[in-house]
């Protein structure tokens, strides 16, 4: 017998923090956003033990998910082992019993901070994306209440002319992460601030997507298998981050998606963003035995739904003909 | 550090939760309620307190409905609507069910609906949750066709009603997006 057997079990709080109040509410928010897939659901977001700005909406989405039979995975952009991970797993780990891991396919809950993993999330799988800001036309729109009245209209001709004027300045567009997508031929999304080659994972995905903004106090999701384009003209064509170039330094991957690690040469190294996808690879490269799980992007870089990414665009516009 | 207690009551309401996300993520399967639990109730204690509203034709379960400081309104303004049984005499009432505004679509109501899930009408369903490579098909018994018809009228995505059929523990969710056929092939 041990001391924990002989321990009462902690009732300073209620099971996973929330109290049932709480989460009944958010359960029930969560239910609607799932109907109406893209839009965006107002619900009273708690005080938490850490600060708005830090993960709280999605952490009160997994805290009305969670239960002692889950396995959580926590990432921050990319990385499981950052302070923000570590510090939201022990407490959800802490407040549920859950069990944790680093490994995406072995997770039934995966909290992210702007990233979606390398390896292909199956059915069943909830992936809770912490958001800052879920308005993505804040930027043509900052009163929150007109911006309600042209997502009610499907109104977003600015967000075209926002695209519009990237192109005549920049040649391309320019929006790295948070990249505006349409969600079920209706609602435009900020699909929180995922580089764009997360973006092609939402669409037709067998996981279930929630996006949960704590400050903003408004969440919204992705059910499975629903279609997500991102915004583009048809002589334009959205494309992921290039970086066919580069090869990770630890495994020699590539067509994943790196970071770009500044060295004081000058010159630059590369290296997996999905630290969980990469401690699989150097174990499997050392001959352990693991199964890595399929990646959304092969080692060509092809995107697994095919067709899905139009070829890049070369600067030529194509002709009339 | 032990967690805190996963009492009885959080255990009931995650249960019944997870089923009514997981059925209205993937229309057409049947999840499983917890068992030994009346269906109705144990859905009304995971979604119903003081900040919502209910409808039921049902006098014994509109009683039990209360008990969670819900409030019993009219149809037209319920958020949450239980029908036990629905014949064709209700069908004039679940019409005036609220479908939300454009502003806040996510205002439509949520209707709980007791049936058969082996009956003898076969509907098709395709949309969010769908594999588009294999179209659902569901039986369902116990539900006069009119329903139908009365949904696919009320919906105007993104405004609408979302469903949930329920055969004693087992369960299906209808979101608002899945455009049902009846009959289909």
């Amino acid at each position: 017998m041990s001391l924990t057997d002989l321990a009462q079990p902690n009732q300073g709080y209620s099971y996973a923090f929330l109290d049932a109040f709480a989460k009944r509410e958010l359960r029930r928010r969560i239910l609607k956003g799932i109907a109406i897939p893209g839009y965006q659901v107002p619900y009273a977001s708690r005080e938490l033990p850490i600060a708005r700005g830090w993960g709280t909406g999605g952490l009160q989405v997994t805290l009305s998910l969670v239960g002692p039979d889950d396995t959580v995975k926590v990432i921050d952009q990319g990385a499981d082992d950052s302070v923000n991970a570590a510090n939201l797993r022990r407490f959800i780990t802490r407040m549920s019993g859950a069990e944790t891991t680093t490994d995406a396919n072995a997770a039934t809950i995966i909290q992210s901070r702007h990233r979606i993993p390398e390896e292909i999330l199956g059915e069943h799988h909830a992936l809770v994306l912490q958001v800052p800001n879920p308005e993505p036309l804040r930027r043509v729109e900052p009163d929150m209440a007109k911006a309600r009245i042209l997502h009610a209209d499907a109104d977003y001709g600015q967000m075209w002319l926002v695209l519009y004027e990237q192109l005549v300045r920049f040649g391309r567009y320019i929006q790295g992460a948070a990249y505006p997508v349409m969600v079920h031929e209706r609602f435009v999304m900020a699909p929180s601030p995922i580089p764009r080659w997360d973006t092609p994972a939402l669409h037709q995905s067998a996981h279930l997507t929630l996006l949960s903004a704590g400050r903003e106090k408004r969440l919204y999701a992705v059910p499975p298998y629903t279609n997500v384009y991102p915004l583009e003209f048809t002589d334009v064509p959205f494309e992921v981050e290039d970086q066919r170039e580069w090869a990770c330094r630890t495994t020699g991957a590539r067509n994943k998606f790196l970071n770009e690690l500044p060295m004081d040469d000058g010159s630059s190294q590369f290296e997996l963003s999905d630290t969980g996808y990469m401690e699989k690879l150097v174990n499997q490269q050392r001959g352990e035995p693991i199964t890595v799980g399929t990646t959304y992007y092969d080692d060509e870089g092809n995107f697994y739904h095919d067709g899905y990414l139009k070829p890049r665009y070369n600067g030529e516009r194509p002709s009339d003909a | 550090m032990a967690h805190p207690a996963y009492t009885q009551e959080e255990q009931l309401a995650r249960a019944t939760f997870l089923a009514l996300m997981w059925s209205l993520s993937y229309p057409g399967r049947i999840y499983e309620l917890p068992e030994g639990s009346n269906p109705l109730h144990v859905i009304a204690d995971t979604l119903l307190d003081l900040e919502t509203t209910f409808y039921t034709p049902d006098g014994e379960l509109a009683h039990y409905l209360g008990r969670n400081n819900a409030r019993e309104v009219a149809v037209e303004r319920a958020d949450y609507q239980f029908y036990p049984q629905l014949t064709n005499d209700l069908l004039v009432t679940v019409q005036q069910a609220n479908i939300g505004t454009l502003l806040y679509p996510d205002q439509g109501a949520t209707l709980i609906i007791g049936c058969s899930l082996d009956g003898d009408t076969s509907l098709s369903l395709s949309g969010p949750g769908i594999p588009p490579a294999q179209p659902n098909k569901i039986r369902v018994g116990g539900i006069p066709n009119a329903f139908w018809d009365l949904r696919d009228n009320a919906n105007r995505y993104p405004r609408g009603w979302d469903v949930y059929l329920v055969d004693e523990s087992r369960i299906i969710g209808l979101p608002r997006t899945t455009i049902i056929t009846v009959g289909g092939e």
